[in-house]
């Protein structure tokens, strides 16, 4: 299997969502560091990094990047340049502060899905009465990450 | 982790979905728990947490408990 340095491969993957609004796909990630599908794929998931960027087991694509979501989810963030997707109500947070720019935050009330749009701002707190209800324990929060 | 109103929002929501509540955080400590998780994973210093670190983070941010506590 040809080698793909772990730090380059994880730096290239944040730039790509920064600049592009989604992770790259394996073979964007194949193609810029010169190795095969299958190497790019094994390196993904040979990353060891926690729960920070996990891998669709079937397709070995990404899946998510903490805090960004590859796919369309209940948190739009977006920013000047570009836009985002979240996993959850504190990574619609996350991504601002990764991002290090201030962003609207489009998304809706879980309950009642009147539409809501929240400032973050990687300096300031949001003046919202908006609240985040953490449903699942701490302890079980990887039991089933896409629920969680 | 889902957005809602208001605490009120969340009681409704739950009982209509059969859930018990777990734990209602404002969205300014949700705010404070993103800035001091989410640190940028390009930095050349970026490295991932022990559970021990990870823990501490949502202490420091006043998240502790039973509820808060993560998997050994």
């Amino acid at each position: 299997m040809a080698a793909i340095d772990s730090v380059a491969l994880r730096v290239f993957v944040y730039d790509e969502i920064l600049a592009r609004g989604k992770p790259p796909s394996l073979a964007s990630i194949a193609s810029h560091f010169a190795v095969s599908p299958p190497d790019a794929r094994g390196a993904l998931a040979n990353l060891k990094i926690g729960k920070t960027i996990l891998v669709d087991p079937t397709s070995g694509e990404i899946w998510m990047a903490g805090p960004f979501a590859a796919k369309e989810s209940s948190y739009r963030v977006v920013g000047d340049r570009q836009s985002w997707w979240a996993n959850c109500a504190w990574d619609m947070l996350g991504v601002a502060m990764i991002a290090n720019e201030p962003v609207n935050i489009e998304s809706r009330c879980t309950d009642c899905g009147d539409p809501m749009t929240i400032r973050g701002d990687p300096t300031a707190p949001p003046a919202s009465e908006a609240v985040v209800h953490f449903l699942v324990p701490a302890r079980r929060w990887y039991d089933d990450i896409g629920f969680t | 982790m889902s957005l809602f109103r208001s605490e009120d929002h969340v009681r409704r929501w739950t009982r209509a979905n059969g859930y018990e509540i777990g734990a209602v955080v404002t969205l300014a400590q949700v705010w404070q728990l993103a800035k001091a998780w989410y640190t940028d994973p390009r930095s050349p210093e970026w490295r991932p947490r022990r559970r021990d670190q990870s823990q501490a983070v949502i202490a420091s941010v006043g998240l502790t408990g039973a509820f808060w506590e993560l998997p050994g």
